[in-house]
């Protein structure tokens, strides 16, 4: 009972409210006559959200709408405008929905900084015919009846918004009058994507072109205010993907953004500002998303990672992972949380992840050869340590080995390519790689030993001389004091 | 066949004299005398800067062998010596301490023979040829500075061809002579080089041996104690051998100090000139060249009216001429009286020289 009473005021009010409006639609002289008339904006106005907020047609229209008489309710004196001009029919919307007091007053809790970001967005550019902005209110919210956005009726209800944008983007002959390059098939592909499918089964949480891309804002996807910007994508994803309510429904974990964000990618990506780096639509793709199949894993990784891939293909690893139905490149580096791969990764040591699968044996080739490769590599970033230090003992010295020194950079080459290797799995194409790397580092260590050893061969050649030459000084000092006594 | 070996000595000996009147030559060395005095250890530094010019000549061709006075290939090719070549390190380091040792010993030499007033009558022109070997190593210097074509050796040089252009008149050919052009470029590394290997040794060569001639003909100055003594008071010693067995031991020393330096302090290469990279921080000249540079830094930008750069020029250039040019403006000496504003001229230009050198090296 207490409830009911606490509620009343607010359920008088609105009945107060909807009187108020039936009485000014039935005052709407203009509306009354044109439904008499059969014009077809007037009867698919009923059901416009701006008719049940008791907007009358001089809303848009202007003039005066409590009058009967044609001339007077349509005199350009008391605003009648008419049919809005083309070029700039957004300021009718404009002069409600960017007044925040206006909204409030038709009891709308709308935000009024939409013509604000229609401003900013690409839709807002002016068209090939100059005829106002390439898409603007209308374009997408229609006339007439237009309907709450939560109106599964509405043009931009998630299910519908799909075939609203596909009515522009998907036309050749339209797109081509703005951006060529950009392709025309999206709606094809999202309807081949998880979230096309479930959006087409009447999902509404599905995410849909507003969802990623934004409404009013929506920039060209290479601008950094852009939502869909490689640095804004993986935020724009976790929206949902990190909604442990939303997501719970459909059985994802919710994980992935903040293992993404710890990742050797999303490190690159989002610390570093690395747009090489990929974010969530380069592995899942963008429009077609759809998480990568166990066989299909090295081909998406491998977009970028050419080599490994192929290496991966060619080894026998690629037959023994697919058939027992292990993912390919996820199943060493993992997936969103990759981290950078180290030389701790191979071996048979417990951080390697050889040994996930090898075991120590006589008849596990894999775990020698695992072992091997370890061993190499090791032993090359030990023996360039070394020579590194023998070098600086000969820089200390004096001794110019800059060559030997420069010609070091290119271990770090070779220890690159052999990492590379590694994923052909074959002992001999990793020995013959690593071999450079051995040969570089033995010849700038003789170089710096030999610069070390022309140090002290320069100290002895000079003490020697010096001896000579001291010795020549004391023999003529010695002859010198002879003549002089003699004369 | 000991009296074989003479023998046949005697018949070389008595077919170069027949033709060269050897006999004369050594009964002239063997009367040839040197007065010996308490200051005579300075006369040596002539012998030393002597001794000091013909290892850089020595040094200086081993180097031409390999180096290539190009911008591109200069600072490489001084690399290659420092690097590969066999004792081209030793090879450069002792041109450059050589170099610079040589200066030192005739900075030491002019300021010996100005305070024992060697440059006295009838010794003027010998002061004047020396002098200009002087100006002839500094020369050297400056030209040899930049030939390695490293960053330090360009700025500097553009530093000390800018001051030329100051010169009032003839600075701006002038500057467009030695750079050869308006900046410096490697039409200035090859005009250096020119400079460097052909016109300064050609031109110091000419003034050595007249230098030497005069000193020969005149024989070596008295200071003026000594020349008052009367003559059985005057101590000689003779020329050969004695003299020149200590002038040889003295050039051994020199030697020994000379490869010690060579060996431990090695001269370093730096980085190649970058005409595109800004200048590094501090830049200095050469040291015989850095109280001058110091002087320059410390001038106001006008001092009456005239550009700092310009009453520097005139300042050096007014007390270069009046150093230069001592015999002609000192009338007392040549009277026998003591000149003791001489003297304290020189103390002055000393004091002036070692402090702003100073200076020059303490401040960054």
């Amino acid at each position: 009972m207490k409830k009911k009473i606490k509620y009343f005021p607010a359920s008088a009010l609105l009945l107060i409210f909807i009187c108020g409006m039936v009485r000014a639609q039935s005052n709407d002289e203009c509306y009354k006559c044109h439904l008499d008339l059969g014009d077809a904006p007037s009867k698919i106005y009923k059901t416009d959200i701006h008719f049940i907020k008791g907007i009358s047609c001089a809303g848009c229209h202007g003039g005066d709408f409590g009058s009967d008489d044609m001339d007077e309710a349509m005199n350009k004196e008391k605003g009648y405008i008419g049919v809005p001009a083309r070029n700039n029919r957004y300021q009718v919307c404009v002069n409600c929905h960017n007044d925040e007091n206006k909204m409030k007053r038709y009891g709308s809790s709308l935000a009024s900084d939409q013509y604000e970001k229609f401003k900013m967005s690409v839709h807002y550019k002016p068209s090939y015919n100059n005829q106002g902005p390439i898409a603007d209110c209308i374009t997408c919210h229609s006339v007439h009846d237009i309907k709450r956005t939560n109106d599964p009726l509405s043009k931009v209800y998630p299910t519908q918004i799909i075939s609203l944008c596909g009515s522009c983007h998907s036309s050749a002959e339209f797109m081509q009058r703005y951006n060529p390059a950009l392709p025309v098939d999206q709606v094809q592909k999202y309807r081949t994507s998880v979230h096309g499918k479930l959006n087409a089964k009447g999902d509404p949480n599905a995410a849909e072109c507003v969802s990623c891309h934004g409404s009013h804002e929506i920039q060209p996807v290479k601008d950094s205010r852009s939502l869909v910007y490689a640095t804004n994508i993986p935020s724009v994803c976790a929206n949902c993907h990190s909604d442990t309510k939303l997501m719970s429904k459909y059985k994802i974990p919710t994980d992935q953004y903040d293992k993404f964000v710890s990742s050797v990618h999303g490190v690159a990506l989002l610390e570093k500002g690395d747009l090489s780096a990929p974010s969530c639509n380069d592995c899942h793709g963008n429009h077609g998303a759809i998480p990568p199949g166990f066989e299909s894993i090295s081909k998406v990784c491998g977009s970028c990672h050419v080599l490994n891939m192929e290496l991966f293909e060619q080894s026998p690893h690629k037959i023994a992972f697919d058939k027992n139905n292990h993912p390919e490149c996820e199943s060493c580096h993992g997936n969103h949380n990759i981290i950078h791969s180290t030389d701790e990764m191979i071996g048979t040591q417990e951080s390697s992840v050889c040994v996930n699968c090898h075991k120590v044996g006589d008849d596990d080739k894999g775990y020698m050869v695992a072992g091997e490769m370890k061993r190499l590599i090791d032993s090359l970033r030990i023996q360039d340590d070394e020579t590194k230090k023998i070098l600086d003992q000969a820089v200390q010295k004096g001794m110019d080995v800059s060559d030997a020194t420069f010609s070091l950079q290119d271990v770090r080459q070779v220890l690159i390519q052999s990492r590379t290797t590694i994923h052909s799995f074959d002992l001999d194409m990793f020995k013959e790689n690593i071999d450079d790397g051995f040969n570089i580092v033995s010849k700038a260590k003789v170089t710096g030993e030999e610069a070390i050893d022309e140090f002290y061969f320069r100290r002895i050649g000079l003490g020697i001389s010096t001896i000579i030459v001291t010795l020549l000084v004391i023999g003529l000092y010695i002859k010198l004091r002879k003549i002089e006594k003699k004369a | 066949m000991e009296s074989e070996k003479k023998s046949k000595h005697g018949k070389i000996f008595k077919w170069l004299d027949e033709r060269y009147n050897l006999t004369g030559l050594i009964e002239f060395a063997k009367k040839k005398s040197v007065p010996k005095f308490r200051e005579t250890i300075w006369y040596y530094f002539g012998g030393i800067a002597l001794l000091l010019f013909v290892v850089q000549v020595i040094s200086g061709i081993l180097l031409l062998m390999y180096y290539k006075g190009t911008e591109d290939l200069a600072f490489e090719s001084v690399h290659f010596i420092t690097t590969k070549v066999s004792f081209g390190w030793l090879i450069r380091s002792v041109h450059s301490w050589s170099a610079n040792l040589m200066v030192l010993s005739v900075f030491i030499h002019m300021f010996s023979v100005y305070f024992l007033k060697g440059f006295r009558k009838p010794r003027e022109l010998t002061w004047y040829t020396g002098i200009g070997l002087l100006a002839i190593s500094m020369a050297f210097g400056f030209s040899g500075y930049l030939l390695p074509w490293n960053e330090l050796a360009f700025f500097a040089t553009k530093v000390g061809t800018d001051i030329v252009g100051e010169v009032p008149l003839v600075g701006e050919p002038l500057l467009k002579l030695l750079r050869g052009g308006e900046d410096v470029t490697g039409a200035t590394l090859s005009r250096f080089f020119g400079f460097h290997v052909a016109i300064f040794p050609g031109i110091f060569i000419i003034l050595l041996t007249l230098h030497l001639l005069m000193i020969q003909r005149q024989g070596i100055a008295e200071p003026e104690d000594y020349a008052k003594l009367p003559p059985n008071e005057k101590k000689t010693i003779p020329f050969f051998p004695n003299f020149a067995l200590r002038e040889l031991l003295i050039w051994l020393i020199v030697i020994n100090i000379l490869a010690i330096l060579a060996v431990f302090f090695p001269w370093e290469l730096g980085t190649k000139a970058d005409a595109f990279a800004s200048a590094p921080v501090g830049i200095k000249p050469e040291w015989y060249f850095l109280f001058m540079f110091q002087v320059f830094k410390f001038l106001p930008g006008e001092i009456l009216f005239l550009p700092g750069e310009f009453v520097g020029l005139l300042l050096f250039g007014i007390g270069g001429l009046l150093w230069a040019f001592v015999p002609f403006w000192d009338r007392r000496t040549p009277e026998g009286k003591r000149n003791k504003i001489l003297t304290y001229f020189g103390i002055f230009v000393i004091i002036f020289i070692l402090v702003f050198t100073i200076l020059g090296f303490i401040m960054e």
